[in-house]
């Protein structure tokens, strides 16, 4: 039995329970479950996005500090995972969320401002981060290099901030 | 250990001054190779029946020469199984001739079949074949007489299983079975399932959208043929369910270990690199996952080669139609760049569904050319082929490299590329003993197509059976070319395992270097070419 008919069977039987027996004004106890309960609902896609956001920055600050030590290649590679909003293992969730019904930016999506599953990347910055991450990987001197790295940062730190 | 080299002339031709376009011509009816492998239903309802099965060039019987296995598929009628497709073993007997040895050979399942990995699972010396099947897989042990019987606890998906290798995962001199799962479906569904996808304004199957994906698995030997699963304790998850087709194993960061990388229809690929038997999968990360567009694409075949010749291992991954084929060069340190577009591959590889694919050198003169099998998944395309760029039947498709970038020569290599079929496995070897590389191809509801190689005027050639050996390089002055020990790849099948060469007009080689897993190099100086070579550590 998958959780969601698990809860719904649960919370079935406690408003059976709580039901009196003739129609009157809603039990106070079973306003406050159901206000509790639409907190934890309402509270979701922003627990997601806070989530997705401390996963970017991790890729932001670890691409920074490869930079740092001069590991221009691997900073790329951070910043390509920023650009697509995590790794394979991301990607699998973001999958079965989507397939599950799932969009965090339902209405965006369908304007093509982002791409599907996505929380915080939108279409533009992960071309452009994108393009980036491979003029990194191409490039050859530090005036390159840091040209490929102020366009990332510049968009990331946006991604960040919204 | 005793070690040995043996040296063995197998054929000494006429050295060529040069190398000529490659040139192929299908032998199969001739060969006796007229087996059709079956996949369903002629409007492919269900995208099983997109499948397609794989193949592969062994040398079972271990007399010296490539046989060929078959897997099959099966026939349907409408809600009714028509015909129950039978896996094919044809022994090859030379003279360009094959030979239906299934019955005596005791192969011949009669399971939806899928591909093939091949490989010392009992490390009795002997080759063992994996089959997977839609259903349960199946491991046979080879008896060393000809014969196979089948493991009574084989390692196994159990579901759609696709690609597969053996490889030693962890150095410990076994082979461990890595297995790639597509989708979670039944047969009742297949049977029962009616087109409900519209494509270019058609009605044609399902999916892979939509469907749930089927875990890939390892399987760790134990040691005398007994597997257990260890997938999450390798490292191996399939971490997004994600439809995974083709398999290979490389060392694709030179660290002499095998790495997996893992072709995904519609999604990401898998690369799990590996550090002493612990894997860790960083395809996204590393950038052999999406194309230079950060976009998913459809992947269904792999090939693995040293374009440069620098050491390291380039990707190709072949895609669906209205895409490209994708070229991912190897900056080391597991880190890949697209370079698709540069090396013009993009172009010939546009209007093709693509499949079973390799890097070799097929005209010998030195740098790795590319053949890939094509055909569509919807009957229904015939219907929108000019609009689309092709049909159901596609021509396969032939890329020599000059000079860095990739020339389409598919219309001047000979009666071979004029073949239209479903094609989707494809296995490349030397079945004439001629030291250059012929391909065997799997055509969907036809008999396959066997491609023999024959080029005018190859260049000189060296191909080196060492097993084990991860690396082979050659060296002639200022000249260079490596090559890289890939188990799998291609679409669900199985080429020769012989390092393979091309030198164009050289006729000796300054230094020949074989590299094993634990670091053992063997170096031999002053090498003929145009021979065919055995060296045993």
């Amino acid at each position: 039995m998958n959780r969601n008919l698990k809860l719904s069977l649960v919370l079935g039987v406690v408003v059976l329970m709580a039901m009196p027996s003739v129609a009157q004004k809603t039990p106070s106890s079973m306003v406050a479950a159901y206000d509790s309960l639409a907190t934890i609902i309402l509270s979701v896609p922003q627990a997601e996005e806070d989530l997705v956001r401390a996963m970017l920055d991790g890729h932001y600050r670890g691409a920074k500090a490869l930079m740092k030590q001069g590991r221009y290649d691997e900073a790329a590679a951070e910043m390509a995972l920023f650009a697509n909003e995590g790794d394979n293992a991301i990607a699998g969730i973001r999958k079965r969320l989507v397939e599950g019904g799932h969009h965090h930016n339902a209405a965006g999506e369908e304007q093509g401002i982002y791409e599907e599953g996505y929380v915080l990347v939108t279409r533009e910055a992960k071309k452009e981060m994108l393009a980036s991450s491979t003029a990194m990987r191409q490039a050859k001197d530090d005036v390159a290099r840091e040209a490929a790295w102020k366009e990332f940062a510049a968009f990331a730190e946006e991604t960040l901030a919204e | 250990m005793q070690r040995l080299i043996v040296w063995v002339a197998v054929t000494i031709p006429t050295i060529a001054s040069g190398s000529s376009p490659p040139y192929f011509v299908d032998i199969a009816a001739e060969a006796g190779v007229v087996a059709p492998t079956w996949c369903g239903r002629d409007d492919k309802p269900h995208i099983l029946e997109s499948n397609g099965t794989g193949l592969g060039l062994v040398d079972y019987d271990a007399d010296g020469d490539l046989d060929l296995y078959l897997v099959n598929g099966w026939r349907l009628d409408g809600a009714e199984i028509a015909e129950r497709g039978r896996d094919v073993l044809y022994r090859n007997e030379g003279q360009g001739r094959f030979l239906d040895v299934t019955e005596k050979s005791g192969l011949g399942s009669d399971a939806w079949g899928s591909g093939l990995a091949t490989g010392d699972a009992n490390g009795d010396g002997l080759i063992d074949l994996f089959v997977t099947n839609f259903g349960t897989d199946v491991l046979y042990l080879n008896r060393g007489d000809g014969t196979f019987e089948e493991h009574p606890d084989s390692p196994n998906l159990e579901g759609w299983s696709a690609g597969a290798v053996f490889f030693d995962s962890d150095g410990d001199g076994d082979e461990d079975l890595y297995v790639g799962g597509y989708i979670e479906c039944t047969l009742e569904e297949v049977l029962t399932e009616k087109p409900s996808l519209v494509w270019e304004g058609l009605d044609v199957m399902l999916g892979p959208f939509g469907l749930e994906g089927l875990g890939n698995k390892y399987f760790r030997n134990e040691g005398g043929g007994r597997f257990e699963e260890a997938t999450e304790e390798a490292g191996l998850e399939d971490v997004g369910l994600f439809y995974t087709f083709g398999i290979l194993a490389a060392d694709l960061d030179g660290d002499l270990d095998l790495d997996i990388y893992a072709a995904n229809d519609s999604n990401p690929n898998y690369l799990y690199s590996n550090d002493g038997g612990v894997f860790q999968e960083v395809g996204l990360w590393s950038g052999a996952a999406l194309d230079e567009g950060g976009a998913a694409q459809a992947g269904m075949g792999l090939a693995a080669g040293d374009v440069e010749s620098d050491g390291l291992v380039d990707l190709l991954v072949t895609n669906f139609q209205q895409d490209m084929s994708t070229l991912y060069r190897n900056l080391g340190d597991m880190i890949f760049e697209d370079v698709t577009r540069s090396v013009q591959l993009g172009g010939p590889t546009f209007s093709m569904l693509s499949w079973g694919t390799t890097l070799s050198d097929l005209d010998q003169d030195g740098d790795l050319d590319i053949f890939v099998a094509n055909g569509h998944i919807y009957p229904q395309a015939d219907l929108v082929a000019d609009k689309v760029g092709g049909g159901f039947r596609q021509a396969n498709l032939l890329l020599v490299d000059q000079g860095g970038t990739l020339i389409d020569v598919s219309s001047d290599a000979g009666p071979g590329l004029a073949v239209k079929e479903v094609s989707h496995g494809l296995a490349v070897g030397d079945i004439d003993f001629d030291g250059d590389l012929d391909l065997a191809i799997s055509n969907v509801d036809e008999p396959p197509t066997l491609l023999r190689n024959d080029t005018r005027q190859p260049g000189s050639y060296l191909l080196v059976d060492a097993p084990l050996a991860l690396r082979v390089e050659a060296v002639h002055g200022d000249d260079r070319w490596i090559r890289h020990r890939v188990i799998g790849g291609s679409f669900l099948s199985v080429n020769d395992p012989r390092f393979h060469f091309g030198f164009g007009e050289k006729r000796r080689l300054e230094s020949l270097t074989l590299i094993w897993p634990d670091g053992f190099r063997r170096r031999l100086l002053d090498v003929p070419v145009s021979h065919a070579l055995k060296i045993e550590r």
